[in-house]
């Protein structure tokens, strides 16, 4: 369960067209990355998948459902987006926030969080490593704990295809990685997992499929290594790449980087 | 988490403390025992029957209802605008009533009608409000911020204009109504305001799960199924209906929708559900204990409601949050 089809989507922002004909799709236990250049419709097109927004054109289908006709309580179990967008509250203690995932499994006027809502909550802190830091306030944590407890809002509402929006940006070397490697975990477990990333060699490295947007439309879609390479790439970013295989792994890199004057 | 039921529960028990010192307290001298027998026996006849039951027992019935609804109408507005430094009074609810009521007064309307022009006048800027800030289906918050500014200032320089062309006569009851005041209310005002404010607790009952969700922003608000424009709606509705009536009741009292609401995060934490029982409480004992302050510290005379509520909000507000060294974090525990 989680199959994503999109398919031949256009998306508009007022009368500008951003992007055309975009065809994905992400089935379970798969993680894809949406990559391309500032701009380019990457944020639109989530949340078009998300249900936030209707695309001018084309079908957004989850398990055959389209997402924009889905009852919003069967919307959030079928689909969920972590924006870059989220606000810290102050107050909110980490498991206050990640108990609102849980949203939607009762009526939206509905007081009570019953005993499933706080296992599940707890299981999801549990998950992403942050259970010493339950009853701590939300603000006081480091973006990189934060992002984990976003991943866990997102746990405990354990939506079918799991949405994000530049999971890693910010972070620090260390935290970035064990955030990508929750990413890639989540996927493993069976989940449908679509992430805007910008590190292209961490796209190399964690995601199964790649969807390179550029030049208003989907330059390419499919697996990593065959998306991820420096012609297609310089299509989309508009500067030449080169790549190596590290450990196994594709890098990706500028051909010509900025460099310091090395002559003194 | 039961530490915070036993929280409400105390809130409750010193909300009816404050409701029956309220009744205890007064212009003229009752003994407890002259109050103690008049509550129990109604139609007993006499002066203290009369004074409890149709003084002071509307006054602390009047205080605890406005208490409530400024309290209630300033946390759902905080929550709402994710700011918290928002009153009830930001969408132009009470700068709009206060407008009507200098016309009516200086058009020669009679007293007992004021009340219901304010109201009538209170829910109309709101809407007119709720128009401006509209986006889409739903409302912005920076657009409801902005609109209710300037309806305010608008309405407010309508006031000041009134108050100067009016000179003595019927000032006065503008100016008591600007600082605030039950003097003069009492069951019927009551009567006809309740409906609205039944319906105002309704609609905050209502809006209130989906408040935690919305703390969050509106984009982890939408993900995880909240119909931000729907509950964007309930909170705004509720917030005037309960200050549209609390203005309408007692003029414009401030400081309750600003400060009860950090208070009751402070004592219960910030979950919605809890903070919104305990602005509830905290209005119910505050106002009726100001009310009671109001009419005996200077007997005969009456401070104004709101201007003593300033003289002690203010100092609390800034013993809270300005201390030197510490905690000025305004949302929470």
């Amino acid at each position: 369960m989680g199959h994503l089809n999109v398919a031949a989507v256009r998306l508009s922002i007022g009368e500008r067209t951003l992007l055309e004909n975009v065809d994905l799709h992400v089935v379970p236990g798969r993680l894809c990355a949406i990559v391309g250049p500032n701009g380019v419709g990457k944020t639109t097109l989530l949340r078009c998948i998300a249900g936030f927004a209707e695309p001018a054109a084309g079908a957004i289908l989850i398990d055959g459902v389209s997402v924009g006709s889905m009852p919003r309580a069967e919307r959030a179990r079928a689909v969920t987006l972590i924006g870059s967008d989220a606000e810290s509250p102050q107050g909110m203690s980490v498991r206050e926030v990640v108990l609102t995932g849980r949203f939607a499994r009762r009526a939206w006027w509905d007081w009570t969080t019953g005993e499933a809502d706080h296992f599940a909550a707890d299981a999801a802190i549990e998950r992403v490593a942050l259970a010493p830091l339950a009853d701590r306030s939300f603000d006081t944590l480091s973006s990189g704990e934060r992002q984990r407890a976003w991943l866990a809002l997102a746990l405990a509402q354990d939506a079918r295809t799991i949405l994000l929006d530049e999971p890693t940006s910010h972070l620090d070397v260390r935290h970035a990685t064990s955030v990508a490697a929750l990413l890639r975990s989540l996927a493993d477990e069976g989940r449908a997992v679509l992430a805007a990333l910008h590190d292209l060699s961490e796209a190399a490295a964690i995601a199964d499929d790649v969807a390179l947007l550029g030049d208003g439309r989907l330059l390419a879609f499919g697996p990593a290594d065959d998306v991820l390479e420096p012609e297609l790439l310089e299509r989309a970013f508009g500067i030449a790449f080169e790549r190596a295989r590290v450990a196994g792994a594709w890098r990706v890199f500028p051909r010509a980087p900025i460099r310091r004057n090395f002559s003194h | 988490m039961p530490s915070r039921v036993w929280l409400l529960c105390g809130l409750a028990l010193a909300a009816l403390v404050a409701l029956a010192a309220g009744l205890f307290v007064g212009g003229t001298a009752l003994s407890p025992g002259d109050v103690a027998r008049a509550l129990l026996h109604p139609r007993a006849g006499g002066d203290a029957v009369a004074i409890v039951w149709s003084l002071r027992a509307p006054r602390v019935a009047l205080a605890a209802t406005v208490g409530a609804a400024l309290a209630v109408a300033g946390f759902l507005l905080q929550g709402m605008l994710r700011n918290p430094l928002v009153d009830p009074f930001l969408t132009g609810v009470s700068a709009g009533a206060g407008a009507a009521i200098a016309v009516g007064v200086a058009l020669g309307i009679a007293a007992p009608f004021l009340p219901a022009l304010g109201f009538a006048a209170g829910l109309a800027t709101a809407l007119g409000v709720a128009f401006l800030a509209r986006r889409g289906t739903g409302i912005d918050a920076e657009r409801l911020i902005l609109a209710g500014v300037s309806l305010s200032a608008l309405f407010s320089a309508i006031i000041a204009l009134a108050l100067t062309r009016l000179g003595r006569n019927g000032s006065e009851e503008i100016l008591a109504w600007l600082a605030g005041s039950l003097a003069g209310r009492g069951w019927s005002e009551l009567l006809w305001t309740s409906p609205y404010i039944v319906g105002g607790l309704l609609l905050a009952a209502l809006a209130v799960p989906a408040l935690n969700a919305l703390r969050l922003g509106s984009g982890i608000a939408r993900a995880v199924g909240v119909d931000v424009a729907r509950a964007n709606w309930l909170l705004l509705s509720a917030a005037t209906l309960l200050t549209a009536a609390a203005v309408a009741l007692s003029g414009i009292v401030g400081f309750v929708g600003l400060i009860v609401p950090h208070l009751a995060r402070r004592i219960v934490g910030s979950d919605g559900r809890y903070a919104l029982g305990a602005s509830l409480l905290l209005g119910v004992t505050l106002v009726p204990l100001a009310d009671a302050l109001s009419r005996s510290l200077f007997p005969p005379s009456e401070i104004p409601l709101g201007v003593l509520l300033a003289f002690v909000g203010v100092p609390t507000f800034l013993y809270l949050y300005l201390r030197p060294a510490g905690a000025t974090r305004l949302w929470g525990t």
